[in-house]
């Protein structure tokens, strides 16, 4: 599945560039560089997807108390903390031309670095040495109480003076059929990716903690 | 300098940050493969 995942990523990914560079039409204002939106959006897009998965995960293992859904927490917190440092680098590269600067304390930028410094901190909890099923618990009451930022995100720029435009929630968007086409398939191919490197990553923690256990089983036999 | 150096440059940055990421996978993997070789050498001895 990861691997099939990863093939139709790179395929559809191939697709998305050809949009971007030749098929997307240039936007009459801002010219060339309107057309990092369809970077920067799938990273915002699947970063905040990111952080509904680890808020999910960390609800079921406070639930269930079933280290795969702490280990799938972990994993869409690293996508997150990924992904959203890449749409705050993207949208730097797009404010830099267009508003003149490369950083405003504008609601949707500061309320995503905001997100970005709490999923920080808890993947920093989580590579700490403080141990065992204690941490887990305090990992997903951190994981439940961090997605608070989540929805501000998505709303600041609709409810709060925002210089950043909502696209998706104003209509049509300003965009011509070919400029959607080109997000759709930036949006799909960003997504088989996600996909792809988050099992292969959930998979590849549930290896090491097999692993760590049977070492310390190992050790304590001898 | 003109305004498409920024759309070369973020698209660059999200394939660097990406591929940094898949590095690391790979390392954690590299990692993990001589840990479970560890494992097999303790098992030997037994």
């Amino acid at each position: 599945m990861i691997r099939l995942c990863a093939l139709a990523a790179a395929a559809v990914s191939i697709l998305a560039q050809y949009a971007i560079w030749f098929y997307a039409p240039v936007e009459e204002t801002m010219g060339e560089v309107q057309k990092i939106f369809y970077t920067h959006m799938p990273m915002a897009w699947w970063s905040l997807v990111s952080f509904v998965v680890v808020f999910v995960a960390s609800i079921l293992y406070l639930a269930k108390r079933r280290d795969v859904y702490a280990r799938l927490a972990g994993a869409a917190a690293e996508l997150g903390v990924l992904m959203s440092g890449l749409a705050l680098a993207t949208g730097m590269c797009w404010a830099k031309p267009i508003w003149g600067v490369w950083w405003t304390w504008d609601p949707r930028l500061t309320t995503t670095l905001v997100m970005w410094f709490v999923y920080a901190a808890y993947l920093l909890l989580r590579a700490s040495d403080v141990g065992g099923q204690r941490k887990d618990t305090v990992l997903a009451v951190l994981g439940i109480v961090a997605f608070l930022d989540v929805p501000l995100v998505f709303i600041s720029a609709r409810y709060w003076r925002s210089i950043h435009p909502a696209v998706l929630g104003s209509q049509g968007g300003g965009m011509e059929p070919e400029m959607w086409l080109a997000m759709a398939a930036n949006l799909v191919a960003m997504g088989l990716l996600w996909l792809a490197l988050l099992a292969a990553r959930t998979k590849q923690l549930a290896a090491g903690a097999a692993v760590t256990a049977l070492l310390r089983h190992g050790a304590s036999r001898n | 300098m003109g305004k498409e150096v920024y759309l070369f440059a973020a698209n660059i940055l999200v394939w660097v940050g990406l591929g940094c990421y898949v590095a690391f996978l790979a390392t954690s993997q590299k990692r993990l493969e001589r840990r479970l070789n560890r494992l097999e050498i303790l098992n030997d001895d037994n």
